[in-house]
């Protein structure tokens, strides 16, 4: 895989995204929902930096999933509508740096479309409380990694399936991910036979609630090294898996 | 140049397979311009296609100047243009023309000069700073003609350049591609516009149902049959049909 062909392709697929009028209209109403967060916090007796950041971090997970569900999954199916997918790969470039690049093209809008909420979430919470607690860019962090772990998964999906399919597939991983406590949960009370099955759905899943830091900024406590390690190695871990399984679908495509 | 054996190629739909290539053999050699041409689903865009490495072949091999099509190797020696060319919207046209260098990995100085060269060689001098989405099908065509040259390709391959293009299109395309075949160029192409062929190629190939039925040089052809190249065209595919 070579670098300069790598960044060549995300470049250009961050340069494609930032011209989807959908992104704008998502992170314009992102921001205004965080803005928002003030007058509910104004109404939520002494609870306001609470409210703020719970309200904030949340829609920003929210909206940044949006963007990974209507974008993601779109990413590799126009390039083969509009046969703009021929300009690639007829040239020097392995089918693996195409859909890294197109994973990372979109990563990197992620994380601008993030910074770009995490900005107005931090002026909200300066401008109220005037601090904003170390675990706050933790949780922004985190909330940005689970984003791109579910376009890693959101990218896997659509390259096999239709895009709205794929859209609802990563929605249905997304609550499964975020189910992960209830599930373990459920199984260790369930027969042998269910208490496999959904062992099986934990493991195989991503736990999304390993990236919720939401609570602790909430109650101002900064995650210790060993669980920031954790989140990075997991997240790695998990999303490395996702693309070398969409490259092995993807290198077996024709177009 | 192009080394094409025993190619087969065969489409799946529900209960049914369709042989698109059946069993094509070919030799292109180095300088040569080669025309495939047939009727509508003969199958040339798919040879073209698994000669670029976009389709892979059920059976049967090919190779460009030693290397397995497909390969990043042989795809470093190819120059393509697809049927109706899209190109991203959100890009200019030398912006596109870098983007492709950039996928070459040819050096940026390097490329910017042979960017201007070949903008002017298609007669899109004028509109590099025009978004690609404000393009007409002719500009598309020529924008596409330019990405297939630059990286100086030992093969180009042109899938229906000519299709859709107005005469005066039509005419500067076919100057332009006499101009490399004169430049010592191996081109191979197909179209179904059989002036044209008749007119640039050395070698033709009559496909049909994936088979070839006829080949060779248009004027040797023309002279044993005593027929103009339309009418043993015409007379060849219903014979064979």
């Amino acid at each position: 895989m070579r670098p300069k062909v790598l960044w060549a392709i995300t470049l250009n697929t961050f340069r494609e995204t930032l011209r989807d009028k959908l992104l704008y209209s998502l992170v314009g109403f992102a921001v205004l929902v965080i803005a928002a967060s003030l007058l509910a916090g104004s109404v939520s007796l002494g609870q306001d930096a609470r409210v703020i950041q719970d309200f904030s971090l949340t829609a920003m997970l929210v909206f940044l999933l949006i963007i990974t569900y209507f974008i993601g999954t779109q990413l590799v199916f126009k390039e083969v509508e509009r046969k703009t997918i021929y300009l690639v790969l007829s040239k020097p470039v392995s089918r693996e740096t195409f859909y890294l690049g197109k994973f990372l093209g979109l990563c990197l809008t992620i994380l601008v479309a993030g910074l770009i909420m995490a900005t107005m979430f931090v002026a909200v919470l300066a401008i109220k409380t005037h601090q904003v607690p170390v675990a706050a860019y933790f949780a922004v962090g985190a909330v940005i990694l689970e984003a791109w772990l579910l376009t890693a998964v959101s990218l896997l999906f659509s390259s096999f399936t239709s895009p709205l399919s794929s859209a609802i597939y990563t929605f249905g991983v997304t609550l499964i991910g975020h189910g992960s406590a209830t599930i373990w949960l459920l199984s260790q009370k369930a027969s042998p036979v269910v208490r496999g099955i959904l062992e099986g759905v934990y493991y195989v899943f991503p736990n999304l609630e390993k990236f919720n830091l939401r609570n602790d900024v909430v109650f101002n406590l900064a995650p210790d090294i060993t669980q920031v390690v954790w989140i990075l190695l997991y997240f790695v871990g998990y999303t490395a898996f996702l693309l070398i399984l969409g490259m092995s679908a993807f290198r077996k495509d024709e177009f | 140049m192009l080394v094409i054996r025993n190619l087969t190629k065969q489409f799946y739909q529900r209960n049914d397979t369709v042989t698109v290539v059946d069993n094509l053999s070919l030799h292109i050699k180095k300088g040569q311009v080669f025309g495939l041409i047939g009727p509508n689903g003969a199958g040339k865009t798919t040879t073209v296609k698994l000669v670029a490495g976009l389709l892979f072949p059920d059976k049967g091999n090919i190779t460009i100047a030693g290397q397995p099509a497909g390969s990043l190797e042989a795809k470093r020696k190819i120059g393509f243009m697809n049927e109706n060319p899209q190109f991203y919207y959100h890009l200019k046209a030398r912006e596109v023309l870098e983007f492709v260098a950039d996928l070459f990995e040819i050096d940026k100085k390097v490329a910017t000069k042979k960017i201007d060269v070949l903008l002017r060689e298609v007669g899109l001098k004028d509109a590099k700073e025009i978004p690609v989405r404000k393009f007409s099908k002719g500009m598309h065509q020529r924008l596409a003609f330019a990405v297939a040259q630059i990286n100086n390709p030992s093969l180009l391959l042109l899938d229906e350049p000519l299709d859709g293009l107005d005469p005066l299109g039509r005419l500067d395309f076919k100057q332009m591609i006499l101009k490399l075949k004169s430049a010592g160029a191996t081109i191979f192409f197909s179209s179904h516009i059989l002036s044209d062929v008749e007119e640039i190629c050395d070698e033709v190939a009559i496909l049909h149902r994936g088979k070839i039925i006829l080949q060779g040089a248009p004027k040797a052809l023309v002279k044993s049959s005593k027929q103009s190249l339309e009418e043993l065209f015409v007379r060849s595919i219903r014979h064979e049909a």
